[in-house]
């Protein structure tokens, strides 16, 4: 019983790492780099540049 | 490489929903890009970062010194006050703190893009990137 316990939550765990590691979500600092757009905007995208 | 023409879409495609944030990441084995990063930061101290940042996009590889003080120019910039910050490498430690933060989050490729902090990597399409978007405006 201990076993089965054990196996299904090794289980669990496994898939929800996949799903974690998916949509892993990085916590990047805005700094005071260059910005467009309203500052309270739903969404916002950090884009990393070489303009070479 | 920049995004560019695909980010401009989406940000023209989401408009008043979106916030773009430009972090520098020039690869050091390149010639112009760490002085094409300044270049952008100079435009940006006289309020023409992304009209600085279009030229850049559009006219690269050309992004030697002369070329970029052709650019500030262009732009109607104050091109002794533009040239003197990039050979002084101005923002050295701005792009610095950038480059450090790029290796720390261990990117390999530009352009890399976090929406909403969700990774992603190279130019994709259009619809890849909107496909996100509308996950996270949902």
């Amino acid at each position: 019983m201990k076993l089965r316990a054990m196996t299904l939550l090794c289980c669990i765990l496994a898939l929800s790492s996949i799903g974690f590691a998916d949509e892993k979500r990085y916590d990047v600092p805005l700094g005071d780099s260059p910005s467009f757009g309203p500052h309270d905007a739903p969404v916002t995208l950090i884009e990393f540049i070489d303009f070479q | 490489m920049a995004a560019g023409p695909v980010v401009k879409k989406v940000l023209a495609a989401y408009s008043g929903k979106l916030r773009l944030v430009i972090k520098n990441y020039p690869y050091r084995y390149r010639d112009f890009s760490r002085i094409a990063a300044e270049a952008s930061l100079a435009a940006r101290d006289q309020g023409k970062y992304w009209e600085m940042h279009d030229i850049l996009i559009t006219r690269s590889p050309k992004l030697d010194r002369q070329n970029l003080i052709a650019y500030a120019q262009e732009l109607g910039l104050d091109v002794k006050k533009f040239t003197a910050a990039i050979d002084a490498q101005k923002h050295k430690s701005e792009i610095d703190a950038d480059i450090k933060l790029a290796e720390s989050l261990d990117l390999y490729n530009t352009p890399t893009i976090f929406i909403n902090g969700r990774k992603t990597v190279g130019e994709r399409p259009f619809t890849y990137y909107k496909k996100i978007i509308d996950e996270e405006l949902r």
